[in-house]
């Protein structure tokens, strides 16, 4: 699954889906679903946070209008979303999917999800934790020095 | 290892059982429900040759129509394709002749092994195997007949290609020397052993 997930999208990909879709807003003032699809998918695999994000927004645009395509769409948005370690969101649309259809494809990206979600909130405790020892000893450091300075206080 | 990588391709029309063949081989798997894939998926697995072992990476991509203009990028540094077409639907070994020329496209390999295969024997059949044979022949690829379902000669679909890879000259000059390799090294690890313990 990391394979997947970190598969990045051929630069000249996303510039061709770029171009027909900017070739298409100029002429027709529009875009075709096709098209918004295409450059959606290059988005959601490029290596920049700001492209995966409007990849996404493109994405929910599709799902909202366009319902024969929804379990592509809902599938990249989880997929989109996980990129950017959205876990919870990316988790909704996995759930989302395999309620209305059961699929080998979704139920392994929703375990390796669950997995990596499981993954940051521990390391946010360790980090969390690590943060506490820092603080027990400046807190610690303190006491310390005022002791001794009570001490040298009394003489 | 990173070098004994090899990437596979899968691609072929929709149902004909790309991904139910890569789920026997990886999973030993089978299931009953057509789930369309959804551009592409991806699984690997450790394959050992003449004592090597070699990461196998395989991509499964969608057959669906929607996902032809996207998929092409995914053809790029795999040394081999599995082509698969179903032998209770003529039309769709017909079509494959569409994915051949989408391969010979968009692939920057043009020693590219590619094998193809006849899925589902396990259905009343319509296409005659001589047929498929013929036009592997023609496109001077590997040919065999599978069942996914039944676990028919999966896992020869994959050891026939990966085999045809590592034997070509992409893998150094074939067997020969890659042995030579892998003998001279561990020559040397039994040499530092020796020393640690003396």
């Amino acid at each position: 699954m990391d394979e997947l997930l970190n598969e990045v999208v051929p630069q000249e990909d996303l510039e061709r889906f770029e171009k027909k879709y900017h070739h298409e807003l100029e002429l027709d003032g529009e875009v075709t679903t096709e098209t918004k699809f295409e450059y959606a998918f290059c988005l959601v695999r490029s290596r920049y946070t700001n492209d995966i994000r409007k990849g996404i927004m493109f994405l929910e645009e599709l799902a909202r209008t366009h319902t024969e395509g929804r379990r592509d769409y809902i599938y990249y948005l989880a997929f989109g979303n996980a990129r950017i370690k959205n876990y919870d969101l990316s988790l909704n649309y996995c759930r989302a999917f395999l309620e209305i259809e059961s699929n080998e494809q979704v139920r392994s990206l929703e375990e390796y999800i669950k997995k990596q979600s499981d993954k940051e909130i521990a390391k946010g405790m360790a980090v969390a934790g690590g943060a506490a020892l820092v603080l027990g000893g400046i807190l610690g450091l303190g006491f310390a020095m005022a002791r001794n300075k009570q001490k040298r206080d009394k003489k | 290892m990173a070098d004994r990588a090899i990437k596979l391709l899968v691609i072929g029309e929709s149902g004909v059982g790309k991904s139910s063949l890569i789920r026997r081989f990886v999973e030993n798997k089978f299931d009953e429900n057509h789930d369309v894939t959804i551009g592409m998926d991806f699984k690997s697995k450790v394959m050992n040759v003449d004592g090597i072992d070699y990461k196998v990476a395989l991509w499964d991509t969608a057959g669906a129509e929607r996902f032809r203009s996207l998929t092409p990028s995914f053809y790029r540094k795999a040394l081999g394709a599995i082509l698969v077409y179903d032998i209770t639907n003529r039309d769709s070994l017909v079509k494959l002749e569409a994915w051949l020329a989408e391969l010979d496209s968009y692939s920057d390999n043009p020693n590219i092994a590619i094998i193809v295969v006849g899925n589902k024997i396990d259905q009343e059949r319509v296409v005659d195997r001589e047929e498929g044979r013929k036009f592997a022949r023609k496109h001077r690829a590997l040919f065999i007949e599978t069942s996914a379902k039944c676990d028919q000669f999966v896992s020869d679909v994959f050891k026939d290609v990966v085999e045809k890879i590592v034997s070509s000259e992409y893998f150094g000059n074939g067997n020969g020397s890659a042995n030579g390799m892998e003998i001279g090294g561990n020559q040397d690890l039994e040499a530092n052993d020796s020393t640690c313990y003396c």
